[in-house]
């Protein structure tokens, strides 16, 4: 009988580190009167769809403020930290 | 994502909207990121990529999506949501492998069958890793295995030389190779170079790998006919191992987070090659980049994806002469630059001016015969930048409005860097002649190809979408087995 081969191979992989399991933020109540952030990264299209976004938000919640920007693909730490005291809520659309 | 989850580490309560195609990225990138439970909202991408074109026919897909994006973001946490548990962060363990069986090839066999299944493969046969082969592979450096050099997109997996002998291993590189491609993973992990854009990116978007200096020669690497082809092992292998690295350090796979919509083209080598020392009149490439030139050096470049070669002839193709090769380069330039000319005057879309489009990088790649017939006219590689800088510069009357408010607008954004602001604001009056690149120096030559051979070139943007450069070079280190790059 013949021995049989054994073939012990090394993992490729990168070894990535786990970040720590953060809870989301605490929703709000309710969007009545309550600055709502939308934010587009500039894909072609966000825009026509935060129109539309925009304007059924409108239409259910008539208080409701909005405040879109246009910015890069990822938010930067700038933009981010300076829009957060504007907004209460956000929508963030990336287009892919 | 990462962006959604600062808003949300800001105490943001928020939702991030993606297309289904891109769920799976979006669901890992959450993870990530270290918030599990980020609100999603996911729309059709069939429906959206066409339908989004105007306010009318996204219509029909926004009402279908709206209260799902009210209830995301005013619906009260599950106990789930709010306490997220670490098992949901956590990352693939490093598991080893051991097959036995009947034989040898039925042991290969079985292998292959698990690293592809596991997604740790590239779809060709691999060699199996075992720790005698990585020892092997590790004695072409005198760098410790452990040493970590950083960290590969998009999973910010660590790229250590220990797991790049691995993927070099399975690749069937041989020893000698070992420091160029660990040369190149020093660039691509650098903290300036963007290479998430060129292995996750929708666009397809591809890389260049350029060899220079003696060690090309030593290790054997083929610059002749056929150089970019098939049949070299140090070409295809030094690529392969890079192409492997990527995927496993960083942890890529199609359709899951590399959306590269047609892969990348030479999908298992990318593009590899060096330059023709022999034949070369030229100093080598990295030596503009501040190099000695007899250090051997390679060089990494992101480059644009399914329309990457811009032919300019030469050889047998047809009849040619260097001036007639020169005006292709010249009328390719003003024609494919010019396009980019709206997107000078926009910040770009990353968070370094400029970046993702307008102004352009070149990567010419220029023949033998081709570089000895633009010496006898008198061009050296700073004189050849400069002669087709002025030559591809647009006559101010010919400019539309519209392109000159946009470089007017790149003026003063900065887009143009303060040491080209004259530059361009004493081109841009009549009379003037307006650059269609920022610089000179945006434009790269590497001699390469055998007798007969032909001129071509790769592009990509000045600046990338994600991080400071795309183009980086570095100095080879630490090989034991060539005479060559052994500093």
């Amino acid at each position: 009988m013949s021995e049989k081969v054994k073939l012990e191979v090394l993992n490729p992989r990168g070894v990535v580190e786990a970040k720590q399991a953060n809870a989301p933020a605490p929703r709000l109540t309710d969007l009545a009167g309550k600055r709502v952030g939308l934010y587009h990264n500039g894909k072609p299209g966000l825009d026509n769809f935060f129109t539309v976004f925009e304007e059924l938000l409108k239409n259910k919640y008539p208080t409701v403020k909005t405040n879109l920007i246009r910015g890069s693909f990822e938010i930067t730490d700038k933009d981010a930290e300076a829009w957060a005291p504007q907004i209460d809520t956000f929508v963030y659309g990336v287009g892919d | 994502m990462a962006g959604t989850v600062k808003l949300e580490k800001l105490g943001k309560p928020g939702v991030f909207i993606n297309c289904t195609t891109f769920d799976d990225d979006a669901k890992s990138a959450s993870a990530d990121n270290g918030i599990p439970t980020l609100r999603r909202v996911k729309i059709s991408s069939q429906e959206f990529y066409k339908l989004r074109g105007k306010v009318e026919t996204v219509r029909p897909l926004v009402e279908s999506v709206f209260d799902d994006i009210i209830n995301a973001l005013t619906k009260p946490l599950t106990p789930e949501e709010a306490n997220p548990s670490q098992d949901m962060v956590e990352q693939e363990d490093q598991v080893e492998v051991s097959v036995t069986a009947e034989s040898y090839p039925a042991a290969a066999e079985e292998f292959n069958r698990i690293f592809l299944e596991n997604r740790w493969g590239d779809g060709l046969p691999l060699v199996p890793p075992t720790p005698e082969r990585v020892k092997w592979m590790l004695s072409g450096t005198k760098r410790s295995p452990d040493e970590a050099l950083g960290k590969i997109n998009p999973k910010q997996g660590a790229a250590t030389i220990e797991k790049i002998a691995i993927n070099a291993v399975m690749a069937g590189a041989k020893p000698e190779y070992l420091p160029v491609i660990i040369a190149v993973i020093e660039a691509l992990t650098d903290e300036n170079f963007d290479d998430l854009h060129i292995l996750a990116s929708a666009g397809s978007f591809n890389l260049l790998t350029v060899v220079s200096g003696p060690i090309a020669e030593e290790i054997g690497m083929e610059s002749g006919i056929g150089f970019m082809g098939h049949g070299w092992r140090p070409n295809n292998t030094i690529g392969r191992a890079i192409r492997l690295s990527t995927l496993n350090i960083g942890q890529t796979w199609p359709g899951k987070n590399d959306m590269a919509l047609t892969g990348r083209i030479s999908p298992h080598t990318f593009f590899t090659f060096c330059e023709n020392a022999d034949f070369s009149p030229w100093e080598p490439y990295h030596a503009s980049r501040g190099f000695k030139a007899d250090e051997s050096c390679v060089t990494v470049g992101s480059v644009h994806g399914e329309s990457q070669l811009n032919h300019f002839y030469g050889g047998m193709i047809g009849t040619w002469t260097a001036e007639g090769v020169l005006d292709r380069m010249v009328e390719d330039l003003v024609r494919t630059d010019r396009r980019g000319y709206f997107m000078w005057g926009t910040k770009g879309v990353g968070k370094y001016l400029g970046s993702g489009g307008g102004a352009m990088n070149h990567m010419i790649i220029l023949f033998p015969e081709l570089v000895v017939e633009l010496e006898k006219m008198g061009f050296d590689q700073k004189g050849l930048q400069d002669e087709i800088y002025k030559r591809t510069a647009i006559p101010y009357d010919d400019l539309t409005p519209a392109e000159r408010k946009s470089i007017q607008t790149a003026i003063e954004l900065g887009v143009i860097p303060a040491d080209r602001k004259a530059v361009f604001a004493e081109a841009l009056k009549p009379g003037g002649k307006v650059p269609v690149l920022i610089s000179p120096e945006n434009l790269h030559f590497f001699v390469a190809g055998g007798a007969p051979g032909c001129a071509f070139s790769f592009n990509y943007y000045r600046i990338p979408p994600y991080n400071r450069t795309a183009l980086m070079t570095k100095r080879i280190t630490g090989a034991t087995l060539t005479k060559a790059g052994s500093a």
